[in-house]
């Protein structure tokens, strides 16, 4: 299927309106409406930087602890708010699939979409944090949003995967929930991966792996400082090819997920 | 286990005078017995080697024609598997045996007010529902006021659609789903809208469809397909029993209570 088939008109316009229903329907009725898109994430950051910033003392030493937290808990909260949406899009539409013959990815793509926008704001709040905390623009912020495409690349193949096994067994969606808790610890978010490899470096090797680490960490290295330890730095020195594993787990997850929803999505109408 | 899929082919071919045509139709459907959803379950039966479902005929080899410009009704009981029918044709459904051709472009929508949302206001509806149907911004932007005229709806656009009576509901819905153009119209059920007046004027619309269009029908008022068919067809469990002059058919579904 070429681009411009699987692109036209008609799903570009479902796929517009269906994202801006979305985005309407997120923050209807709350009286601080789409500000909460906002200070979720700042509130967060709040508390994890009291507890492990100011109390815990978790910044090993790191330049910018306070950027460092804010940028992670932005990418995560963008990553776990895209699965989540994308894994329960099947069923939360279940009133279209069963009365409109249309290309089922239109839905998983356009529940993303809020995240999507809320991370575009919450990427301007990091980078007035940026500027304040006295970090220049650089060349290397350009960067970022490879990063970031990354990122959205493997929260694609994952809602395409797992919300596609959720139509029919719906237990996916809470182990999932389980799971993406259990990841948030396996992630340097709220500590600095100096801190881990302090104790063991083939554990941080390891850590690095994981494609949303890298993603996290490459972000905080355009952005804020050229001391930050990535993957492409730490992982691989004997055998160059590990350095390509976080890529390649995104690019076959996405792959696999696509397919997958694909074959899946024509008995969807009658399964959800 | 893999499940069999039939042939579904659109294609476009105006010297061809069949609009749709559909050879021996099959479609099963698998329904969970004694809670099959969820992982834990599904487990389970594998391990007694049961298999979670029950496989239910609903359309069990049907055979007809449609010619271009006919109105055809489809009359039956419940559950004599219309509306499956209809949602195999349209796409929603794939066929599990047999062939449908389709020769021409199919208009996609089944039931009224797909998409509509309770918390969206009448006019954000109007676009949704619109994008549904595959009009542009632009489109919808130049036929929004014909839309909401038809309705009679002018004074609560701007409110949400939570707040409307069922009736106006409808009326809305109806009046986007009358834009929409295509060389096959499918249709469940959508002419019992609003009061006697407005009654009218779906009454007006399918009549002025008639030979101009292809038209399904799927109905149980047997004045309707008196009234607006050339020819109706007949399905009791999944079969076609009958199929022809539409006052024939309604005499026929008329005593199968008899």
């Amino acid at each position: 299927m070429s681009i411009p088939r699987v692109l036209n008109q008609k799903n570009r316009i479902l796929l517009k309106e269906l994202t801006k229903t979305d985005f309407k329907l997120r923050y209807q009725g709350s009286v601080l409406g789409y500000l909460w898109a906002l200070l979720r994430p700042l509130l967060m950051f709040v508390v994890l930087y009291i507890v492990f910033g100011y109390f815990l003392r978790f910044n090993d030493g790191t330049p910018h602890f306070s950027l460092y937290l804010l940028t992670g808990i932005v990418l995560w909260s963008f990553f776990t708010e895209c699965t989540g949406q994308g894994i329960q899009a099947m069923v939360m539409r279940g009133d279209l699939i069963r009365k409109i013959s249309f290309p089922k990815w239109v839905v998983v793509v356009s529940s993303t979409g809020t995240a999507l926008i809320n991370l575009g704001i919450n990427l301007i709040v990091v980078v007035v944090f940026a500027l304040l905390n006295g970090i220049m623009p650089s060349w290397s912020w350009l960067l970022v949003p490879f990063s970031i495409v990354e990122l959205y690349a493997l929260a694609l193949g994952i809602s395409f995967l797992f919300g596609a096994i959720n139509v029919k067994y719906r237990d996916i969606s809470s182990i999932w929930d389980v799971l993406i808790q259990a990841m948030f610890y396996a992630v340097p978010i709220i500590y600095p991966i100096s801190m881990v490899m302090g104790i063991s470096e083939s554990a941080a090797k390891v850590l690095l792996l994981n494609p949303i680490a890298q993603a996290i960490q490459d972000v905080r290295y355009n952005l804020i400082t050229d001391q930050t330890v990535t993957t492409w730095g730490l992982v691989g020195e004997g055998i160059f090819v590990l350095k390509f594993i976080p890529i390649s787990l995104v690019v076959v997850i996405l792959i696999w997920g696509a397919l997958y929803f694909r074959r899946k999505s024509k008995f969807f109408a009658e399964e959800v | 286990m893999r499940r069999t899929v039939g042939r579904r082919v659109v294609y476009n071919d105006d010297n061809n005078p069949i609009a749709i045509k559909v050879v021996n139709l099959h479609k099963d459907f698998r329904l969970p017995t004694e809670k099959a959803w969820g992982l834990k379950q599904a487990f389970f039966n594998r391990l007694k080697g049961v298999k979670g479902f029950k496989t239910q005929k609903v359309l069990n080899g049907l055979d007809f024609e449609i010619e271009k410009g006919e109105f055809v009704g489809i009359v039956g009981r419940n559950g004599s598997g219309k509306s499956t029918l209809l949602k195999v044709l349209s796409g929603i459904y794939v066929p599990q045996k047999g062939a449908i051709e389709i020769n021409g472009n199919l208009v996609p929508f089944i039931e009224l007010g797909v998409g509509f949302n309770p918390d969206l206001t009448g006019r954000e509806n109007i676009y949704m529902n619109g994008a549904l149907l595959g009009f542009s911004n632009a489109e919808m932007d130049k036929m929004y006021p014909k839309i909401v005229k038809f309705a009679e709806l002018e004074d609560f656009m701007d409110q949400k659609l939570k707040n409307y009576s069922s009736g106006m509901q409808v009326r809305l819905a109806f009046s986007i789903a009358i834009r929409a153009k295509g060389d096959i119209l499918i249709l469940d059920e959508v002419l019992a809208v609003g009061d006697a007046e407005f009654q009218q004027k779906c009454n007006d619309y399918f009549r002025s469809l008639h030979g101009n269009q292809t038209v399904i029908l799927v109905t149980h008022n047997m004045e309707n397909v008196e009234e607006f068919c050339d020819r109706a067809i007949l399905l009791e469990k999944g079969k076609v029993t009958m199929d022809g002059d539409p006052k024939k058919v309604a005499e026929a579904y008329k005593k199968l209570w008899d």
